[in-house]
């Protein structure tokens, strides 16, 4: 066990660097894009106003208030200090809201939407991919160009293409919002209903695009082990089929894990066009929000959460790795 | 697999259970009235001093549902319509005294004295508010329990500002605020931050549910002003709802279906919902421009930017632009013809409007004419690219012309202003950047041209409008930030004639003075207007509430439910 720590600790030390890095370009990046913020919600609150000093005065108070009257390194430490803290600021552009209070009821929603629909394409894309793989004929010969297309779609066209056919064109489903605004939460089936019509196709558009790419990659992970000594010398001594396609599917399904963890690391950030175009209440929504309107903290917020949760996600998995792949491990026990 | 299952079960009824965090019943259709286009985002405070521009109660001028001011301004008319002040008047150079109304009370039943007033301008020298009247007061203090005198700096008093101001303040309970002060350490930035989720004001709505989604407010059955202002009637709605919508394209199709019953937002074509789809739907006009003029989105010049600095160049660029194709493309008619003045030719200013010289010395539509101005006056010539060359080689163009991106009636006026002046030979690129990008270039001066509206309808008009477009004291210089004269045009008589109007209250010699101010800005022309809008875009459907007010009823300005279109749901009937 040694070793492992060893290992542990060595992956700690660049995952906090990695973490480092993003709180610095997370601070700075967004202070590139030009334009002040502060003069947008002075000229907000002024418009129609004569010039005079009460504009000076109030333009003012919003800059201590945002502590962007002080030099750059000390705003720096200053949101490096509030990160610990947990304190992600107040929202330039929901001015008096906290950054946390928006993200927070964001990423219920962002999770909501986009942990269900990993889960059910990732699933419904590995069962595919082996029965492709493992029936041939038709069924492959289908499916795998099905897949193929699916998957080559750059995702905000097909995303689009959704929402124009069966909210448009059709009008089976709301063209956007989490829930109809004429209604109020509550705890009913009108409600509930409401909620899932909404979630429809934001969620098939999540769940067709993570099938197909799931289901090439099973597919082909299939077909390798179908080829493999083990297979055909389970044929030989005569095991039932329904056995060999378990046997197999475990082996193949292995690196898909790898994949699944990925996908629901970058959940929240890959959340952010499938929000849009569906105009979700999500994180993703907070960002694109947030650039628009040049609102640093909101900018902050949000691309933080989503560099943690690629940050743990791949930590995680390295982890898990230590301590399953015996390759990582013989590294671990030469260098210990 | 079955495991999983499980599990993502568990996740989502946690999830579904957080989502749906509140029991609220259903509001009745009939009991409601729906409004729409005054909030794009979540309600962030109810705190009127936060200062913020996504705050549903925030604008003095407009939503006086839950605190109310002393008066509000009825464009159809130019007079104050009054609320919490009976009355007001002048008694002297410097000093205006406002009556308050005796029988007015907060929803807590404390009565709205002379001390709440006073309380709530002093607010604004106490912080900084926004709130501009301390530019001009000296003070504001109580002679009785019902009687506030506004009394001006001697140096530097403005009538109309201070009128103005008398219709832009919430009066706010002293009792409470008093508090939250004291409770915030008098510290400003700790006061806008405080939420007031449950505000109690004097208005005839109190708040009763807010999400990110939807704002309700629920009738004040014992609000003061029915049986004051009212004749003892009640409004016939209990709740005002006011979905918020993420876009334009969202709230004009709950209009069309009737799930909105007036409101605020641009509506292309709006015509065809009762001429081709017979929806019970009106505006303030059944015919073009469908909406009252209230304001004049206008092409500002830097005027300091060679060839821009030409008044010549300027001129020919407001020769050659189509305004009606402006109003007809951009703005679906619903702009009659624009003016060569900054004085609106309606509402209350439009006495002040010379037709005379506006004809004589004007500019409308004319190609023909700015291609004389460049030839004739500025002795340019065309060069191969169909462009004009000035004699000193300066190529006219390419310049910019800017407003922020997604504005689209704007973002089409300016396509149409390019369009038109390259076909006269004067290059012009538009561009659409996001708006923090478009306000900080307009602001610091950095552009060639750009696109704003200089004020709303007010009892200060229209000296607010050559305020804005033409004082050139207190504006710094480009580089630094300006909220008017963004061109950062000068010239020191225009600054005299609007430093006098103010102090002067004969009604021929303002009307002189006006017109020698007109008449130099149409010689010097720094910005121009393209097409006149609404003070809000106005529009009902009658499918579950009538009574609304038209330019045929007119008993209230087109206004949906705010300002001094409140008047209106005192009149509003349920159809059923």
């Amino acid at each position: 066990m040694k070793g492992f720590t060893k290992y542990f600790f060595q992956k700690l030390f660049w995952y906090l660097l990695a973490f480092f890095l993003a709180l610095f370009l997370n601070f700075f990046l967004p202070r590139l894009i030009p334009g002040d913020p502060i003069s947008v919600i002075v000229s907000k609150m002024m418009s129609g106003t004569v010039a005079s000093e009460t504009q000076e005065r109030v333009y003012q108070s919003f800059m201590e208030e945002f502590g962007l009257d002080k030099p750059l390194p000390i705003q720096f430490f200053n949101y490096i200090g509030n990160v610990f803290r947990g304190d992600l600021g107040t929202s330039f552009s929901l001015y008096p809201l906290s950054v946390n209070e928006v993200l927070g009821n964001a990423i219920v929603w962002t999770i909501f939407l986009q942990f269900p629909a990993i889960i059910v394409g990732w699933i419904l894309g590995n069962l595919l991919g082996a029965a492709a793989a493992y029936r041939k004929g038709v069924f492959d010969k289908t499916i795998f160009p099905v897949a193929l297309f699916v998957n080559s779609i750059p995702y905000y066209a097909l995303a689009i293409i959704l929402l124009y056919f069966f909210g448009v064109y059709l009008g089976w489903f709301p063209i956007g919002g989490g829930y109809s605004r004429t209604l109020l939460p509550s705890w009913s089936w009108t409600f509930a209903i409401d909620v899932l019509h909404h979630y429809f196709l934001p969620f098939i558009s999540i769940v067709l695009v993570t099938i197909g790419g799931q289901a090439i990659g099973m597919r082909e992970m299939s077909i390798y082990e179908l080829n493999t000594d083990y297979v055909t010398y389970s044929k030989m001594l005569g095991i039932k089929d329904k056995k060999i396609q378990s046997y197999v599917f475990k082996n193949a399904v292995l690196p898909q894990i790898t994949g699944l963890a990925i996908s629901l690391g970058t959940m929240v950030g890959g959340a952010l066009i499938t929000e849009i175009v569906f105009g979700y209440p999500g994180v993703g929504t907070w960002l694109f929000n947030g650039i628009r309107q040049l609102d640093y903290p909101m900018i902050q917020g949000s691309t933080l959460i989503i560099a943690l949760m690629v940050l743990v996600a791949n930590f995680i998995l390295d982890m898990v790795y230590g301590l399953i792949d015996p390759r990582i491990k013989a590294v671990q026990t030469e260098e210990g | 697999m079955k495991k999983v299952f499980v599990v993502f079960l568990l996740l989502a009824s946690l999830v579904m259970g957080s989502v749906l965090f509140a029991q609220v019943t259903q509001i009745p259709r009939e009991e409601a009235v729906y409004v729409a286009g005054f909030q794009w985002g979540p309600p962030t405070t109810d705190n009127p001093l936060a200062g913020s521009p996504m705050t549903f109660v925030s604008d003095p001028r407009q939503h006086i549902w839950i605190y109310e001011t002393l008066f509000t301004w009825d464009a159809l008319n130019g007079k104050y319509v009054p609320i919490l002040g009976e009355s007001y008047k002048w008694l002297d150079e410097l000093r205006l005294e406002v009556k308050v109304n005796p029988k007015a009370y907060f929803h807590d039943g404390e009565p709205v004295t002379a001390d709440d007033v006073v309380y709530s301008y002093k607010l604004g020298q106490k912080y900084p508010l926004g709130l501009q009247i301390w530019e001009w007061l000296e003070d504001v203090y109580k002679v009785d329990d019902h009687t506030v005198i506004f009394e001006m700096k001697p140096d530097n008093p403005n009538r109309l500002m201070v009128e103005d101001a008398i219709g832009a303040t919430f009066i706010l309970p002293e009792h409470i605020w008093s508090k939250v002060e004291a409770e915030n350490n008098y510290d400003l930035t700790k006061i806008r931050q405080f939420r007031n989720e449950n505000p109690v004001g004097s208005g005839p709505y109190k708040v009763f549910y807010e999400s990110p989604e939807t704002i309700i407010l629920e009738r004040v059955d014992n609000y003061w002003g029915n049986e004051a202002l009212h004749g003892g009637k009640k409004p016939a709605a209990k709740y005002i709802v006011h979905p918020i919508f993420k876009s334009n394209d969202e709230g004009s199709l709950a209009f069309e279906n009737g799930e909105v019953d007036v409101s605020q937002q641009f509506t292309p074509r709006i015509w065809e919902m009762w001429e081709e789809k017979g929806l019970p739907v009106g505006t303030w006009y059944d015919e073009i421009p469908y909406y009252m003029p209230g304001q004049m989105p206008s092409l500002w010049f830097n005027v300091n930017k060679y060839p821009l600095s030409l008044p010549e160049v300027r001129k020919a660029i407001a020769y050659s632009v189509n305004y009606a194709r402006i109003s007809e493309l951009a703005m679906s008619n619903y702009s009659p013809k624009v003016q060569a003045s900054l004085i609106m030719p309606y509402g209350g200013e439009a006495k002040y409007f010379n037709e005379n010289l506006v004809k004589q010395y004007g500019w409308e539509y004319n190609p023909k004419e700015a291609i004389r101005i460049l030839e004739e006056d500025l002795g340019a010539t065309k060069g191969k690219d169909g462009i004009y060359v000035l004699p000193d080689g300066t190529r006219l163009g390419p310049f910019t012309v800017e407003c922020p991106y997604g504005w689209t009636d704007w973002n089409a006026s300016l396509q149409i202003v390019a369009q038109s002046a390259r076909a006269v030979g004067i290059d012009i690129q538009t561009s659409f950047p996001d708006a923090p990008i478009a306000y900080d270039n307009r602001q610091t001066g950095n552009f060639d041209m750009t696109m704003w509206s200089p004020s709303q309808p007010g009892p200060a008009q229209p000296w607010l409008r050559f305020q804005i477009a033409l004082y050139s004291k207190g504006v710094p210089e480009v580089g630094q930030i300006a909220y008017s004269n963004f061109g950062r045009y000068k010239n020191e008589w225009a600054d005299q004639l609007i430093d006098m109007i103010p102090k002067v209250t004969d009604e021929k010699e303002l009307k002189n003075l006006y017109t020698e101010l007109d008449q130099l800005y149409r010689e010097d022309i720094p910005m121009f207007p393209l097409m006149y809008r609404p003070q809000t875009f106005y529009q009902y459907n009658e499918t579950y509430w009538t009574g609304w007010a038209n330019a045929e009823n007119p008993y209230a300005p087109p206004m949906p439910l705010v300002g001094a279109g409140m008047e209106m749901l005192w009149h509003l009937e349920p159809v059923k």
